[in-house]
């Protein structure tokens, strides 16, 4: 499904944000890219989904080469990707409904049948009763769950979250791993960067973990198998 | 369909639903339109009535002979059949010296003020006229036909009564010209207006282009509703113009009329020109969408979502 070759990456005027990346993910695997902050997390999800290109190496989707792709099918590669950001990256100027629909809408998908989805992804994250209030009355724990509302209301085939808890208390935090497992049981490719480490003591998952842009363990968490 | 349809109707309640809670400034802009086009579609008006006023006046092309004072009865009837014998001619009649004196005179009756000046005259000053109607009512055909007349022998003046509405609608062409490059002017300046106003709501719809295209939305799609607002901003200024221009016509009316009445014609603009509103709402959305094309297609692609 997700294939990186020998993947660099280096950003103008800085280091290598990523150095030779090798590994694959599966369809319906649940994997978390873990390392300090600054490791080239963010770098290795934003070119899981094209929104960055490799300075080397290959970036295989679907077994569809990244770096080959015309700007103008990129945005049909995002649409197989849910994005679930940091920041949450929700649109202050409409309701929850709104939020949730755009996805949606982006796929030619109106009227009822759009309706019908985005309460059903309401209804997954535990948000049914608001659709109708402004994001920011909503607490960050509810912000969070809303975004993975609209990344999962179009039914993406990945799943990819970049730090979802990390502005989150561990409560809050539980709860949208919880989530995240639910998608992953129903065969959703689920790919979560976080550097919380106690949040992945209780997690029993493959674990990519970064440091300085050095990918340094593609081992499962708790047999230690090697994937790569 | 019906869903492509549906998309689109969703996407207009949102431009006005943004154009309602930004209710002034779309009012502003629209008023901008609205008097840029207003200006033009004024002298327009004004311009296109009175060319085809002219226009009909060129059509009831009259030439008047005048014959020299002393002609003769008989000469009169030479002449008569000199002009029957021309081709160009569609008909004509006679108005003798006495009948234009009587009639002058019944005419200087019923006007007491000039009465005593015209009982004053001891002969008849008028001399034979024929009145002529000519089949062509070309410029250069009627100018021809005049020289051919005044070669005539016993013809003292030709007069062609259409030489002022000539001159006249000349100028009406000459103004026309002036209003079509005035509009090319203010459309450029229109076009500027809107792209800026656009590209200013793209920079405020940041984060609403920046999430569209993470999530996987195309260009064209971001384009939409922006292209929508410029279609609408023109559709607003264009109905305004109208709402401006008939309100400016009904104000000149009323010294058109009363200046008009002066010179014992019912001259007036009409208050309805179809054909000039449905052009300037035409005009108006033509102009809000290039623009709006013109400013969102760089400002998007300039908006990087790293």
């Amino acid at each position: 499904m997700i294939k990186f070759d020998q993947v660099t990456k280096r950003y103008p005027s800085s280091n290598e944000a990523l150095k030779n990346a090798s590994f694959t993910i599966e369809a319906g695997e649940l994997v978390f890219v873990t390392g300090h902050s600054g490791a080239g997390k963010s770098t290795l999800l934003k070119l899981i989904a094209a929104t960055e290109k490799p300075t080397s190496g290959t970036v295989l989707i679907a077994n569809q080469n990244i770096s080959k792709l015309k700007p103008s099918a990129i945005p049909f590669m995002r649409r197989k990707f849910g994005l679930i950001f940091q920041d949450h990256k929700l649109l202050y100027d409409r309701n929850c409904f709104e939020n949730v629909i755009l996805p949606l809408h982006i796929n030619g998908i109106t009227g009822n049948e759009a309706a019908k989805r985005v309460r059903a992804a309401l209804d997954k994250v535990g948000l049914l009763q608001k659709e109708k209030a402004m994001p920011i009355t909503l607490s960050g724990g509810e912000q969070q769950r809303l975004a993975i509302a609209r990344a999962v209301v179009s039914r993406p085939s990945i799943l990819i979250a970049d730090e979802p808890t990390g502005n989150l208390d561990a409560s809050y935090a539980a709860d949208i791993m919880a989530i995240f497992h639910a998608f992953h049981q129903v065969g959703v490719t689920v790919i979560v960067a976080t550097h919380d480490a106690l949040g992945m003591s209780a997690v029993q998952n493959r674990v990519l973990h970064l440091n300085q842009g050095q990918l340094t363990h593609t081992q499962s968490g708790l047999d230690g198998v090697h994937h790569e | 369909m019906n869903n492509w349809l549906n998309q689109h109707i969703q996407t207009i309640k949102l431009v006005l639903g943004r154009m309602q809670n930004n209710a002034l400034s779309t009012f502003m802009i629209s008023l901008v339109i609205a008097v840029a086009l207003c200006v033009p579609g004024l002298f327009y008006l004004g311009v296109d009535h009175l060319s085809k006023f002219t226009n009909h006046m060129q059509d009831e092309t009259e030439i008047s002979l005048f014959l020299k004072l002393d002609a003769d009865k008989d000469a009169v009837t030479e002449i008569g059949e000199v002009l029957a014998k021309n081709d160009s001619i569609k008909n004509f009649h006679l108005v003798t010296k006495e009948n234009a004196w009587q009639a002058l005179k019944s005419k200087a009756e019923a006007d007491n003020e000039t009465d005593s000046k015209i009982a004053d005259l001891e002969k008849n000053p008028l001399p034979d006229a024929f009145f002529i109607q000519a089949k062509s009512t070309e410029p250069e055909t009627l100018e021809a036909l005049k020289k051919e007349l005044q070669s005539i022998p016993g013809v003292e003046h030709v007069l062609l009564n259409t030489d002022w509405a000539k001159r006249l609608s000349a100028l009406l062409a000459l103004g026309k010209k002036i209003i079509l490059f005035v509009t090319a002017l203010l459309a450029v300046a229109l076009l500027v207006i809107i792209g800026n106003t656009i590209r200013m709501q793209i920079l405020t719809q940041k984060d609403e282009v920046i999430v569209s295209k993470l999530i996987g939305a195309t260009n064209s799609f971001i384009r939409i509703p922006f292209l929508y607002a410029g279609i609408l901003y023109g559709l607003f200024g264009g109905l305004l113009a109208i709402i401006m221009l008939v309100l400016a016509v009904k104000v000149f009316n009323l010294s058109v009329q009363q200046l008009s009445s002066l010179y014992s014609s019912d001259f007036s603009l009409p208050l309805f020109n179809g054909q000039l509103f449905v052009g300037i709402i035409g005009f108006a959305i033509f102009i809000g969408w290039l623009g709006s094309y013109l400013a969102v297609s760089r400002s998007i692609a300039s908006i990087k979502i790293n």
